[in-house]
């Protein structure tokens, strides 16, 4: 293989890893994050994304170019963070800021009430973000996540998410209303 | 899609003290704050400002002209409005998922306004939730099962039925004979028995009588209700075929944009499943529903005459006996739901692995997989044993409940026959008409269930039935015979009206001309053929034909005279003769095999042992990809269209049949308006011109040499798809 080729297919799939000593995120005014890396390119904006939303939410994170609504400009990946760990404390929780706004998903707390009509589910639970109330279209929309570890995502209608955390943990009367709609 | 709600009356005098009387123009809510929590927030949208309200106060004020690319993002589970403000980018809002169509529509406005022109955004988007009680309408329906009309259903119903009123007038009486001959037995009984056994008669012939009558009356009532079963089965069934027959004609008749919107799916349950309930529900739940409330009146009026005592001593135990049937069904229904989840579980696990088995072979899985599904059998195994051990213990003991009424009249009757207040012939009688009311009575506690599934199964249907196609000739069509010159004029479009898939298109072709559509997945190239065969109008815009709007040309002359060659073709089931001339049944046998010799199709379709009569589709012969697609040309050859699309019809080849197929478009393009979509840009290289199309809009028109040298997204596609052709050609060497 000539050794030009090589080198291109190297560049298409090698991993540039992000940690503090080569990255620098800040906060911008607007409530964003820019970045400056060590090679002294800067970025105003970054978004983030959880490659494992679910297994590995603190780990893997693709930092990107915005996607430009410019003609011909394709969004780049800069760099991936292995571990929210790899910075300090400070950072990390900037970071975990932007993630949690891109990822919002409450965790259902208690369980009022479920009510089955013409093959919606209506729900009204408590989360960690306050009381919710809405609409699951039939059984496919409530999923677990993993085997057996009791985690349990609920799409609404409308595409929003809500997760129960364990759901044997629930309190006994949530447990019978979610046991009678799984 | 509501853009304007109505502020509540704190906020509204927030706004009005900030503003005046400035008109508002969007209103819509934000409800999630920035730290992701529930908040009752508002945006508010004049031709100047946005405002930001959250719990009763003005928390941002932007200047609209000052920000630049307002957009809705939406991420998971939430979205911003967001925009960018003296090169800062900012967020103005963040709302669920509820509320993201909306602020696309707001972004939309916020952009036009912030150019300083008058934005005339407007949502032709439904709202999915009925307008009378709030709750979600079905998918793909806008017909609420709770607020349905239930008499306009039904008289929709007797429309389709009217044909048939006099048969089922014939059933009706039918009816009423099976009724009147089942009552007639216990009645027979008593006398024979009071009068003929109990009076010690030694009649033998009074004794034939009484046993050839009740033996008559038998034989009789099996047969009228034979009888009724056949009328009614011709009754439901005719209904049912003309009521699927209607719902298909209309899907045929309905614009692709109306059928995508919903699963084929749904529509298959529309066609079958619905037309099926309305026929059980004509077939069996009415009748069988007149049926049994005439019964059950019948033997109430029996049993009242023969003795009122006894009669309450049945009759008061009946609304705990409805009443626990209902519960009992309610708990059973749910296991065997369970059941029914775990078995489609197991099912598609199998489906899965079966499909799969290269793979799983392939890369040696086989004890994982068997382990996966000893699991999955196993716990149907459980959950179905349970649910039928609960039926089988239930049940049993619950028909015993139900004739405990009987042993109370069989207690106090026999009191009264050795009383000498009734005869023994009366109590038999009597427990006999008992025994037939339990039947009516569980059937009547099932009935406003049947009949609600029923009704929402017609609405449904006519849902459907009585939809008007939104791609429509308009009044003024004019008959056309298509030379070939196409042109886009500001064509803007959206599957979803709230994100325009193409913006702005411009494009003149002249007649005869090949155009190459070039892009990313994704650009909207595929969208833009749709746009011309009018699977779907334009949001915005014109497309003309020979200076014609196409939508002033009746659609059947215009798909008529447009071919189309796909990726994937699809084969109806048939023989190759009947799909080659599937476009012109009456093409004779020179001009079929003429199309196939200049699709070059003729030499391997004459060596098949059954030529063109070679049976295709599914269940049929196996052809490779490279045939079906030339089979395909053929068929469009044959069709012989003015304008012609060629949608990545060789993406999917091997190199060699690929050449075969090039040739074969070659002559098939010739002299013909051609629109050519293809990854692969080698296979463009014939077209006249090529235009990129890049995130919905035109980005580069020009020749290949012309785009080339301009090295912008273009020659960034060629020089990557050079490289890749390297990369292939090294690792081949190597």
């Amino acid at each position: 293989m000539p050794d030009t080729v090589v080198k291109d297919i190297e560049q298409y799939t090698e991993i540039n890893y992000l940690t503090s000593e080569t990255a620098e995120f800040e906060r911008t005014d607007g409530g964003f994050l820019s970045l400056t890396t060590k090679d002294g390119r800067k970025y105003p904006r970054v978004d983030l994304y959880r490659a494992f939303p679910f297994t590995k939410p603190r780990e893997y994170i693709s930092v990107r170019e915005p996607e430009s609504k410019e003609i011909g400009v394709k969004a780049k990946e800069i760099g991936v963070i292995r571990c929210l760990d790899d910075f300090p404390e400070n950072i990390a929780k900037l970071i975990e800021e932007q993630l949690d706004r891109r990822y919002f998903s409450p965790m259902i707390i208690k369980i009022n009430n479920i009510k089955e009509e013409f093959g919606y589910y209506y729900w009204d639970v408590l989360t960690d973000v306050g009381t919710c109330r809405f609409t699951v279209r039939g059984g496919h929309n409530i999923v677990p996540i993993g085997e057996d570890s009791g985690r349990i995502l609920i799409i609404d209608v409308d595409g929003n998410r809500f997760e129960i955390k364990d759901y044997a943990s629930l309190d006994k009367k949530s447990v019978k209303k979610l046991e009678s709609v799984i | 899609m509501k853009l304007l709600f109505e502020l509540p009356d704190a906020e509204k005098r927030i706004v009005s003290e900030r503003l005046g009387n400035e008109q508002i123009l969007y209103c819509t809510p934000a409800d999630l704050n920035e730290k992701g929590k529930k908040s009752d927030g508002w945006v508010v949208v004049t031709r100047r400002k946005i405002l930001f309200l959250e719990e009763g106060r003005i928390k941002k004020e932007f200047d609209i002209t000052e920000g630049r690319g307002y957009a809705s993002v939406s991420m998971v589970g939430n979205g911003i409005l967001e925009a960018v403000f003296n090169g800062e980018p900012q967020i103005i809002a963040r709302y669920t998922m509820r509320h993201v169509p909306r602020y696309a529509y707001i972004a939309r406005a916020l952009n036009v306004l912030s150019e300083g022109r008058e934005p005339h955004i407007v949502s032709g988007e439904d709202e999915n939730v009925c307008p009378k009680c709030g709750r979600r309408l079905p998918r793909g329906s806008k017909v609420c099962p709770k607020c349905l009309d239930r008499m306009s259903a039904l008289k929709k119903l007797g429309q389709v039925v009217k044909p048939y009123w006099s048969l089922i007038g014939i059933a009706l009486l039918l009816f009423w004979l099976v009724t009147a001959l089942s009552l007639i037995t216990p009645y027979l009984y008593r006398v024979f028995i009071d009068d003929v056994l109990m009076a010690e008669r030694r009649d033998i012939k009074l004794i034939l009588f009484f046993v050839g009558s009740i033996a008559l009356v038998q034989s009789l009532n099996t047969l009228v209700t034979v009888l009724r079963g056949r009328v009614m089965i011709k009754v439901g069934s005719n209904i049912a075929a003309e009521l699927r027959s209607m719902v298909y004609t209309k899907i045929q008749e309905l614009s692709l944009s109306y059928i995508q919107k919903r699963k084929t799916g749904d529509l298959m349950n529309r066609i079958n499943s619905d037309t099926n309930r309305i026929k059980e529900f004509i077939q069996h739940q009415t009748t069988t529903g007149i049926n049994q409330i005439i019964t059950l009146i019948g033997i109430c009026i029996v049993l009242f005459v023969t003795n009122w005592k006894l009669a309450l001593l049945v009759i008061l135990p009946t609304p705990f006996v409805t009443v626990s049937i209902r519960l009992i069904w309610k708990k059973i229904h749910a296991m065997y739901h369970r059941c029914w989840k775990t078995w489609d579980k197991a099912n598609s696990l199998l489906q899965d692995i079966l499909s799969g088995i290269r793979v799983v072979k392939s890369f040696g899985q086989e004890e994982k997989e068997i382990l996966r599904f000893k699991k999955a059998s196993r716990k149907y195994a459980d959950v179905s044993g349970n649910a039928e051990k609960v039926f089988n213990t239930v049940f049993p003991i619950y028909g015993f409940f139900m004739g405990i009424g009987q042993f109370f009249v069989l207690y106090y009757g026999s009191q009264l026959v050795l009383g000498e207040k009734m005869k023994l012939g009366q109590l038999v009688q009597f427990t006999q008409y008992v025994s037939m009311l339990y039947g009516p009575l569980s059937f009547m506690s099932f009935l406003p269930r049947m009949f609600a599934d029923a009704m929402n199964a017609i609405g449904r249907v006519f849902e459907i039935i009585d939809e008007e196609p939104e791609i429509a000739d308009t009044g003024h069509v004019v008959h056309h015979r298509i030379k070939g010159r196409v042109e886009f004029r500001n064509v803007t479009f959206g599957y979803q009206s709230h994100e325009p898939v193409l913006e702005n298109i411009n494009l003149e072709v002249s007649p005869g001309e090949m155009i190459g559509l070039v892009g990313h997945s994704g650009a909207g190239k595929s969208t833009l053929i749709n746009l011309i065969m009018r699977l779907y109008d334009v949001d915005d815009g014109q497309i003309l034909i020979d200076g014609i709007d196409i939508r002033d040309i009746p659609l059947q002359d215009l798909r008529s005279q447009i071919g189309v060659v796909l990726q994937e073709t699809f084969l109806f089931s048939g023989t190759i003769l009947d799909n080659i001339r599937y476009s012109k049944p009456d093409a004779t046998m020179d001009e079929i095999i003429m199309a196939a010799k200049i699709a070059n199709a003729h030499d391997f379709i004459v060596k098949f042992p059954d030529g063109y009569d070679t049976k295709v589709g599914e269940n049929g012969y196996n052809l490779s990809g490279g045939e079906r697609q030339r089979i395909a040309i053929a068929r469009a050859i044959l069709h012989n269209p003015r304008i012609l699309i060629l949608d990545e019809a060789t993406a999917s080849l091997d190199t060699e049949s690929e050449q075969l197929i090039q040739e074969a478009l070659a002559r098939l393009v010739k002299d013909r308006t051609t629109f050519a979509i293809a990854h692969r840009l080698s296979t463009l290289k014939n077209a006249n011109r090529l235009m990129v199309i890049d995130k919905g809009k035109k980005a580069e028109l020009g020749t290949h040499d012309e785009l080339l040298k301009k090295k912008g997204i273009y020659y960034g596609l060629v020089m990557a798809q050079r490289q890749m052709f390297k990369v292939r050609g090294a690792k081949a060497g190597s």
